[in-house]
């Protein structure tokens, strides 16, 4: 009896439940059936609005008067629809191919020194490094460049200078490019937002060489750091960029990889910039980094340990009326103060060293056709040029100075040739140097962006 | 305080249609303008090329990379013309909404009929364009078809005021039309021309007319003297009716060329406000008839 209750009990929930199913599926047929009928009415509405677009642009496009169009077409249909295709902007192939570009950076270089005395030719008071360039040829660098979008989250840009010596890494970082609002974030090894040329590479520079400045304070190289930095395009009716780093402070001759254990480099800059008219473009920033040193670059046999902070002024202006014509003027006023422990090598003996220290250069540039003629001052010990042993100034001679004159032809926008002459009295104990650069620089791949 | 905070507050309210408004960058002239035909007063542009600049070698000044951090939609012509610039601007602006392959970005060209292909390219033959010649925008079917891809990503954009764009679409077409009546009636097929750049591929097909040689012996380079030389014979051999350039380009060149051999040269507007009465597509295309006729 049980059971067959239960039976019934089963049977009966059977039914209800294929009843509930098919009455499910009778108004799921129903909807469907609906649901069918709205998109075949949607089609037919856009079939008759594909339709009238036909027509109209068949009647724009091939007016009854004359047949103004396809007939030297292959593809006559005309585009009904956008096409959307899904390109990136003006980056074919990069899908598979990474951008890629090489630049070969060489000179020629003649001097009134030898090549051991252009070796050991410091600035004394700054630096001792000597300069690496020697009597003959030269060759700066093949220089790789790599970038492609790594997804829609990063950009990854890679600079392999190859040298005689061999290749290095120069830069590998990434960028972001998701950060809405005016933010970004890179990491990796960079150049520092630091200053203006500072961000350039050396086949983009005006002359040859690095302002003396640079030279002076910051090595030939510039500040290229492992690290991170952030960045903000603050949302002001001018352009205004915030920007803040954490760097491992490794730079040879301002800071040192030795210096602390961690990462010791902080720097931060501003920078702005205005239109005026159609034609001229101001920069204008003020940038600095601190951290610890541990450098051998300060004076011949010694050790220098302590702190650095580096400050800096920067101006640039663009004037470009036509292609034909234009002037761009670059300056920079750097201010360094460091203080800390020399320690002589040889003896052992320790001082306390403190440094103040400014330098500027100015250069301008006249752009006509495809020549660019410029002229560069550079200046050391400007305004400030204390250095004091234990607390007492020392004498370190006259000012620092160089001038150089220019002139260079781009062939194209791949090809450049440039002649360049040096005064330069920068190392005011040895000889005054005057040399002379023809330098070539070569781009092939991929297309190089123009930033300002 | 709390006074200066509620009219504060009320402003921001109050401003805030102003800022509903579409903020298109467009790189050209031309792209700037059809922006404005189709968007009118939604839409607020700004076209980073100058009407006068040479469109191949732009720099991206930083009031270009702000402008880029506000927009909404970055229009631009695309076939690499913006290479040199467009990468660097994108990446700058710290704007995700204009990246590549977001709603936000345009390439004009996805919805033209490229001419000018080339299967290899290297730059032994100059600045050449492998994708194809990327100055499509003279040419009626090109415009046509930018401008309904346009008003397509305008309303993806603005869903709201999809049937204003429509509008303004239509109104354009119209006017494509009215002037496709005017420039008829000029005969410009069988005309030969000698032209710096190549700039009117796209109208020579449409309307028929030939380019027989170029001032530039290859693309983005000047011509050497050698080969102006041989220009001048073979233009003496057989004139052709005038030589065409754009304001942008070397006047010099030009007129040398034309006082060694007697054949005319015109300065043809490119692009919207390269002469004043050129204002928008529509009144350029009359101006460029009217200077070629």
């Amino acid at each position: 009896m049980k059971i067959a209750i239960w039976a019934f009990m089963l049977l009966g929930l059977l039914v209800c439940a294929s009843q509930a199913w098919s009455d499910d599926v009778a108004v799921k047929l129903q909807r469907l059936e609906q649901a069918i009928q709205k998109q075949e009415e949607m089609i037919k509405s856009q079939q008759r609005m594909i339709d009238e677009l036909k027509d109209q642009i068949a009647k724009n496009a091939q007016p009854s008067a004359e047949k103004a169009i396809a007939t030297t077409r292959k593809d006559e249909a005309p585009a009904i629809e956008p096409k959307e295709k899904p390109t990136l902007p003006s980056m074919s192939a990069m899908m598979s191919n990474p951008y890629l570009s090489l630049v070969l950076n060489n000179y020629a270089y003649t001097s009134r020194l030898s090549n051991e005395e252009l070796a050991g030719r410091g600035i004394s008071g700054y630096t001792h490094r000597g300069l690496e360039r020697k009597n003959g040829f030269n060759l700066e660098a093949a220089e790789l460049l790599i970038y492609a979008p790594v997804d829609p989250f990063f950009n990854l840009y890679v600079t392999v200078p190859v040298k005689e010596e061999g290749a290095e890494l120069e830069e590998a970082y990434f960028v972001t490019t998701f950060l809405p609002m005016g933010h970004q974030i890179k990491g990796g090894k960079f150049k520092s937002g630091f200053g203006r040329q500072n961000a350039l590479h050396p086949h983009a520079w005006d002359f040859v060489d690095a302002p003396l400045p640079y030279r002076a304070f910051i090595g030939d190289e510039g500040i290229i750091e492992k690290g991170v930095q952030y960045t903000y395009l603050l949302p002001l009716p001018f352009y205004t960029i915030l920007g803040v780093e954490a760097l491992q402070g490794e730079n040879g001759v301002l800071f040192g990889p030795d210096a602390s254990g961690g990462a010791h480099a902080l720097s931060a800059f501003i920078k702005t910039s205005f239109d005026i008219g159609d034609h001229n473009t101001l920069l204008i920033g003020a940038s600095a980094i601190k951290g610890k040193t541990l450098t051998e670059s300060v004076a011949a046999d010694s050790v220098f340990s302590g702190d650095s902070t580096l400050a800096g002024l920067e101006l640039s202006w663009k004037w470009r009326p036509s292609k034909h014509l234009g002037f761009k003027l670059q300056s920079e006023y750097l201010y360094r103060t460091q203080f800390g422990q020399l320690t002589d090598s040889l003896s052992g003996t320790n001082v306390r060293l403190d440094r103040n220290q400014d330098g500027l250069y100015t250069q301008g540039v006249f752009l006509w056709n495809r020549f660019e003629i410029g002229a560069r001052y550079d200046t050391l010990g400007l305004l400030k040029n204390d250095y004091l042993i234990n607390a007492t100034t020392q004498d370190i001679g006259r000012k620092p100075w160089r001038t150089s004159g220019m002139i260079s032809y781009k062939f194209s926008e791949f090809a450049l040739m440039r002649l360049q002459y040096n005064h330069d009295e920068s190392d005011v104990v040895g000889k005054v140097n005057d040399e002379l650069f023809l330098q070539a620089v070569f781009s092939i791949g991929a297309h190089g962006a123009h930033a300002f | 305080m709390k006074k200066v905070l509620l009219i504060f507050l009320v402003l921001l309210i109050w401003a805030h249609p102003v800022y509903a408004r579409l903020q298109i960058v467009t790189t050209l002239p031309w792209i700037g303008s059809l922006a404005e035909e189709l968007g009118k007063d939604r839409v607020e542009v700004r076209a980073l090329v100058k009407p006068r600049q040479d469109p191949h070698q732009i720099e991206a000044r930083p009031s270009m990379i702000l402008a880029a951090r506000n927009a909404d939609l970055l229009i631009y012509n695309g076939l690499d013309l913006e290479a040199g610039y467009l990468p660097v601007l994108i990446e700058s602006s710290r704007n995700p909404q204009i990246g590549p392959g977001k709603t936000g970005n345009l390439d004009c060209s996805q919805f033209v009929t490229v001419m000018g292909k080339l299967s290899s390219a290297d730059r032994s033959l100059g600045d050449v364009h492998p994708q194809g010649n990327p100055h499509y925008h003279l040419s009626v079917q090109n415009i046509l078809a930018v401008a309904l891809g346009m008003t397509d990503r305008l309303s993806r954009l603005d869903p709201g005021q999809a049937a204003f764009y429509r509008a303004n679409l239509v109104a354009f077409q119209a006017r494509v039309r009215e002037g496709q009546k005017r420039w008829a009636s000029v005969k410009l097929k069988g005309k030969r021309f000698v032209a710096y750049h190549k700039y009117f591929e796209y109208l020579a097909a449409e309307r028929e007319f030939a380019i027989s040689a170029y001032v530039e012996e290859k693309p983005g380079i000047p011509p050497s003297a050698g080969y102006i030389g041989h220009l001048v014979e073979v233009m003496k051999k057989s004139p052709p009716d005038a030589i065409i350039t754009t304001s942008y380009q070397n006047a010099r060149d030009v007129a040398a060329l034309s006082g060694r051999t007697g054949v005319r040269s015109l300065v043809v507007p490119h692009d919207v406000g390269a002469d004043p009465l050129g204002r928008d597509w529509v009144s350029l295309m009359d101006r460029i008839i009217d200077t070629l006729k």
